[in-house]
């Protein structure tokens, strides 16, 4: 078997007397895509931000592709893309340079990434606002940006928090599409979200966080059954 | 100490890029404050005074105005944009990024440097076209601006962290910044003021960045160059020092 694309070991997340994430092991294996769900508060996003350095981690310990997200984090963090949930970009940058100046911050440049960035751009149906800064864009171009953005780089691992929240059906639908694509074509996806019936649809195996701890992992279709994931999710999560 | 030098030459041309977004709040403001001192306090009423350290009045002002604009604007630039970048959250795009502490506080403040020099450039040619005054002494020029740079954009750095509102930075300006170079030597010489502020000025920083600088122009100034590149390098690597440690451990930055 592969090196996982993941791996975590006994993670342990402190902010003073409260643990936002209790000893969750889990591995994440290459070409998968998996669904990392839990209610509100549950630890999720932590988990993701100790993945990709944004925060320090208590005890235990991650890899990505078997390198060390502290001890080797300059190899690890070139092989994962993050796709936060917030539309954090650059306000001086046009979108085209949103993604070379990510790229350039990952040591990339030069016409391979132009010619990436404009790919990118095209295949995200947004190369007619390419010269526009992101504020001019709709929500549903901002997510498409979002996800352009943690490609960039060509990451063999993409995180994605919560990447249809807050848009319709139709741009949701969408954006399925381009991420089953992006899984077919060997990326390493790793999504949260709320909407169960997107995990349902999407993730190969799920893991499910209550409180910190990791109360279920398993394939989806043995996690859900006979039943409804919204079944199993509010058995698992109930307070 | 900088391994990913694509990243960080990306992050320099970033900050150039936001400089000149904003040009009318960066570049113009220096250059126009700088006119008027010069009409108003150098041609104006420094016509009155015969001469300051063997030079008119408004000769003598050039350089202590230029230093005035470096510090202010170094700082504020430097605060500023590390502050935005955590109110908006797209410093998180270098956090995450195969970047260290060490190249994204360098980044900063070599932008810094790159923009005090610029603007310094620029408030020489009017000095030139206006005062017909020029720095004699180049190498010195540049050394005390990078120095004087390098310090403002670190401790911008180091109050763009710890500032929970925009109005947090103003704080170091408005308090600080401002009075002691106001005070610290850019209207008038030392030798001017009565003996007991003359050696209150000693424990001025800013007096030593200003007397220092002024010799680039006019080979004379109150304390030994020596002393003023002491305090101003002491300054300097304190400064960056506490940049570097807090970016190192992601204070404010990393949960």
């Amino acid at each position: 078997m592969s090196t996982p694309a993941l791996h975590i070991n006994g993670l342990v997340k402190r902010y003073g007397d409260f643990t936002a994430v209790d000893g969750i092991s889990l591995d994440v294996q290459q070409g998968e895509f998996f669904g990392l769900l839990g209610p509100n508060g549950a630890g999720k996003t932590t988990t993701i931000n100790a993945i990709v350095g944004l925060a320090h981690i208590t005890s235990g310990s991650i890899a990505l592709f078997g390198l060390d997200v502290v001890r080797d984090w300059r190899a690890a963090r070139l092989r994962v893309g993050l796709a936060p949930q917030e539309y954090n970009f650059d306000r001086y940058l046009n979108i085209r340079d949103v993604l070379i100046y990510q790229a350039g911050y990952y040591g990339l440049r030069g016409p391979a990434v132009a010619k990436r960035a404009d790919l990118l751009l095209e295949r995200f149906d947004l190369a007619s606002k390419a010269k526009q800064p992101y504020t001019k864009l709709s929500g549903g171009m901002k997510r498409r940006l979002t996800l352009a953005r943690a490609l960039i780089h060509e990451p063999p691992l993409v995180i994605l928090d919560e990447p249809t929240a807050g848009v319709d059906v139709e741009l949701r639908l969408e954006l399925w599409s381009l991420l089953r694509e992006l899984n077919t074509n060997g990326t390493t996806i790793i999504l949260t979200t709320h909407y169960l019936e997107e995990a349902e649809e999407l993730c190969d195996r799920i893991g499910i966080i209550q409180s910190g701890k990791l109360v279920a992992l398993e394939k989806t279709r043995q996690l859900v059954g006979d039943g409804s994931l919204q079944d199993v999710f509010l058995e698992l999560t109930r307070r | 100490m900088i391994a990913n030098t694509i990243g960080f030459q990306t992050l320099v041309k970033r900050e150039m890029v936001r400089t000149f977004a904003i040009i009318n709040q960066v570049i113009w403001p220096p250059v126009i404050q700088t006119l008027l001192y010069v009409f108003v306090f150098g041609l104006a009423l420094g016509s009155r005074i015969q001469s300051v350290q063997g030079v008119s009045y408004a000769q003598f002002l050039i350089p202590g105005l230029i230093m005035l604009q470096v510090i202010d604007q170094t700082y504020s630039e430097s605060s500023s944009s590390v502050f935005q970048g955590r109110f908006m959250n797209s410093i998180q795009e270098l956090l995450i990024a195969p970047l260290s502490a060490t190249e994204i506080v360098l980044g900063y403040v070599v932008a810094g440097a790159v923009r005090a020099i610029f603007i310094a450039l620029l408030i020489t040619v009017l000095g030139i076209v206006f005062v017909h005054t020029a720095p004699t002494n180049w190498v010195l020029y540049l050394l005390t601006i990078v120095l004087v740079s390098v310090l403002f954009s670190a401790l911008g750095i180091v109050f763009g962290l710890l500032a929970e509102k925009f109005d947090h930075i103003a704080v170091m300006t408005t308090f600080f910044i401002t009075p002691l170079v106001f005070v610290g030597g850019v209207f008038t010489s030392t030798q001017f003021l009565p003996p007991l502020v003359q050696t209150i000025s000693l424990f001025n920083p800013m007096f030593y960045m200003i007397d220092a600088f002024r010799r680039s122009y006019i080979a004379a100034g109150d304390v030994p160059l020596w002393l003023s590149f002491t305090v101003v390098g002491g300054l300097a690597i304190i400064s960056l020092a506490v940049a570097l440690r807090m970016m190192a451990t992601g204070y404010k930055l990393r949960t």
